[in-house]
């Protein structure tokens, strides 16, 4: 299973993976990218099972990623868990908009990750 | 030429007098003629029915009817006799001077007559006197000579007839002489009324001319004077109002030009909504002129100004609502009623006369409002993702630790039992703080967007028992960690309302949690129903209470109840104020009542009346 995890901050990112590597039972690929362009490409590329999408980037932010992904829905099954600072009522209005099923704000729990990543797969 | 009312009157009189004067003399003079004539007539007649009877016996004893017949007819030329007949002893009319026969009514009356004067009427002839004289006592016959009654009425008619003529004449000098008398006194009469009525349409330099010593002469005086004194009074007296008119003009000018140079908009409405007055600053806030606006009804400005007005007359509170302005502005309108009171008694029932509206341009506090929102919207993220790094690592590493480490250590040691302990509280202390930092950022955040009006209120039919059950699920964790009762009793077939579920549920959990935060023993209970057109929702606890001295300030923000210091409640120190905010936005009112020690009260109502949005909701777009 492949998880990309996009965000501009590395220590996000840091804990994100480690996180991940709690899940001891589960083989997990993990790939990063730090803005939006990146986080296309990659995605591209390697067709990603999971993403963890921050909306505040620079270049191109989560929901246009998202609205990119709405318009032409990729070929494989991904799933986009929005992972973000931005809480308000109308972020996660245009997230459910957008065709985003999962919303975590920071600050999470590992336990919410966790929980969330067994029960998708 | 109109008769003056005096001539009218003096006339009246004067024909009335004239007729008494007539009929009375008439009457009087006529009866007298009359009886004078028939004394005369009768002595007349007398004289000559005695002279025949003696001439007839000095030269007859025997009646000789030739002789009779010559010496009567001499008498029937004397004035006043009709005829003279003789008749013998026996009655026998001897000799008369009838043409051509003896009426009927002489030769019935002849027997009976014998002597003295009777009264007769002879048909086709008249009324006459019959007046008897015997010739020696009877022996011989008697003589009638009968005196014409006729000319007695023909002769006091013509003496009436002639006193009439003669009055009649006295009469039309009087009416001329009186029209005369009337006019010399009623012209200056005349005269003065003109002037008086000049008087009464205050042309006071009006003059009359009567220059007589009489009564008249004296009244035409005393006007006149008196005239001259009011004019003297009234040119005072206008002096003094033009005086005060100017300075009222002064000080009316002053207000207007304070009203119109105020940078407040100022409407004033009367009672059925219609705009009276306006100041120069209203025309700019809403692009209409003086004219648009003055006379029509306030819905011309928007509904929110039909609320307002409909509100503010309603009541004598002050009533606040926030409008939109052309050119992209906003404002805050307050509106007082103007009551009837504070004008003079004339009014008839006190009550409420219209709505005096303040307009404040704010839109410089709102763009600050919002500036200070997004401030906050920005800090809060960026607190955010380092406070996401700091709990998220202090969480892997106490799971790290747990999971990792203590199963490596030597829990026989009990200093190193001692230190885990000490480590795993702190971490609880850790992270436990960490979240009451992320649930400030979201209330910080949450009260600036309500205060400064940019929050999106999804309004919905919902029913109170969803938002009650849904609150009360959320907690009901730390409902049983406490082992409170919970008494729910909500009114049956409650009318559902108009509002945003999710705030509402939002303030539910504020109430029901600080209910939970204060409360050691006892029970909570929550009812809700249906008063005054509202659904009042109560929460009622059996905790610590408010002190009486914080009531007033309990919905402020970062007000807590209790010493800070010492007893320091987990909080933001924001729910109540956010509550206060989401409730008010509803257009309902939040309030407490409390006994320190014994427990506290919360209330809150929702109007039941539809909403269509809330003002603010513009600004978000």
């Amino acid at each position: 299973m492949k998880i990309l995890i996009v965000d501009d901050e590395a220590i996000i990112r840091e804990l994100m993976l480690q996180i991940i590597d709690e899940i001891e039972d589960m083989e997990i690929q993990t790939l990063e990218a730090t803005d939006g362009l990146e986080a296309l490409e990659l995605i591209k590329k390697e067709k990603p099972d999971i993403v963890f999408l921050d909306i505040m980037m620079p270049k191109l932010n989560g929901f246009e990623i998202c609205r990119i992904f709405k318009n032409e829905p990729p070929s494989w099954d991904m799933k986009i868990i929005m992972l973000t600072a931005k809480g308000q009522d109308i972020d996660i209005q245009t997230a459910k908009e957008l065709g985003v099923k999962w919303y975590i704000t920071k600050p999470f729990k590992i336990n919410d990750i966790i929980k969330l990543l067994r029960e998708i797969v | 030429m109109r008769m003056s009312r005096l001539f009218q009157k003096t006339l009246i009189s004067i024909i009335f007098l004239f007729l008494i004067i007539f009929i009375t003399i008439s009457i009087f003079s006529g009866w007298h003629l009359y009886n004078n004539l028939t004394e005369e007539y009768k002595s007349k007649g007398t004289a000559i029915a005695s002279s025949i009877a003696s001439s007839s016996v000095e030269t007859n004893l025997n009646l000789d009817s030739a002789t009779v017949q010559a010496m009567i007819d001499q008498f029937l030329e004397i004035e006043g006799v009709s005829y003279v007949f003789v008749r013998d002893s026996s009655g026998q009319i001897i000799s008369h001077t009838f043409v051509p026969n003896i009426p009927q009514e002489i030769l019935e009356i002849s027997d009976a007559h014998k002597s003295g004067i009777k009264d007769i009427s002879i048909q086709g002839m008249g009324e006459f006197l019959d007046i008897v004289a015997p010739i020696t006592e009877g022996a011989i016959g008697f003589v009638h000579v009968g005196m014409n009654k006729n000319i007695i009425n023909k002769k006091m008619w013509t003496v009436i007839g002639s006193q009439i003529a003669l009055l009649s004449a006295i009469f039309a000098l009087s009416l001329f002489l009186a029209y005369f008398m009337v006019n010399k006194i009623s012209q200056p009469l005349n005269e003065l009324t003109e002037y008086a009525k000049k008087l009464l349409n205050h042309d006071f330099s009006a003059r009359v001319d009567i220059k007589s010593k009489d009564e008249i002469g004296l009244l035409a005086n005393t006007m006149q004077s008196m005239a001259n004194n009011i004019n003297e009074v009234f040119d005072r007296y206008e002096y003094a109002l033009k005086d005060a008119v100017l300075e009222l003009q002064n000080t009316l000018a002053y207000l207007t030009t304070i009203i119109d140079n105020m940078a407040d908009g100022l409407i004033v409405v009367d009672k059925d909504g219609i705009i009276n007055h306006i100041n120069s600053a209203v025309s700019d806030m809403f692009g209409l002129l003086e004219h648009e606006m003055i006379g029509k009804n306030i819905k011309i400005l928007g509904k929110n100004f039909v609320e307002l007005s409909t509100k503010s007359l309603a009541t004598e509170e002050i009533v606040t609502a926030e409008i939109n302005l052309t050119r992209n502005r906003f404002g805050k309108a307050v509106a007082k009623s103007i009551k009837k009171e504070y004008f003079a008694e004339d009014s008839e029932a006190k009550g409420i006369l219209g709505s005096v509206i303040l307009i404040r341009d704010i839109t410089q506090e709102k763009k600050v409002d919002k500036l200070k929102t997004e401030f906050i919207t920005i800090v809060s993220h960026e607190l955010r993702t380092p406070l996401t790094s700091i709990l998220g690592f202090v969480e892997m590493i106490e799971r790290k630790f747990k999971d990792t480490i203590i199963p490596n250590i030597d829990l026989n040691n009990q200093k190193i039992t001692k230190v885990i302990n000490k480590i795993e509280r702190n971490f609880d202390i850790i992270l436990s703080e960490g979240e009451r930092i992320t649930s400030l950022i979201s209330d910080i955040l949450d009260i600036s967007k309500l205060e400064s009006g940019t929050v999106k209120w999804n309004l919905e039919e919902i029913s109170i028992e969803d938002i009650v059950e849904n609150a009360y699920k959320a907690l009901s964790s730390l409902f049983e960690q406490k082992g409170l009762a919970f008494n729910l009793q909500i009114q049956p077939n409650l009318p559902k309302i108009n509002a945003d579920r999710e705030r509402l549920i939002q303030v539910m959990i504020n109430l029901f949690s600080n209910a939970l935060k204060f409360t050691e023993k006892g029970f909570i209970k929550c009812s809700a129903e249906l008063s005054n057109n509202e659904i009042l929702v109560k929460v009622q606890d059996t905790g610590i209470g408010i002190p009486e001295e914080e009531i007033d300030t309990i919905f402020e923000k970062f007000k807590q109840v209790g010493d800070i210091m010492r007893n320091k409640p987990k909080g933001t120190g924001l729910g109540l104020p956010i509550s206060k905010q989401i409730i008010e936005a509803h257009g309902g009112k939040i309030w407490v009542k409390s006994e320190y020690g014994k427990g506290s009260i919360f209330y809150f109502t929702i109007p039941l009346i539809k909403r269509e949005g809330n003002n603010n909701e513009n600004i978000n777009s």
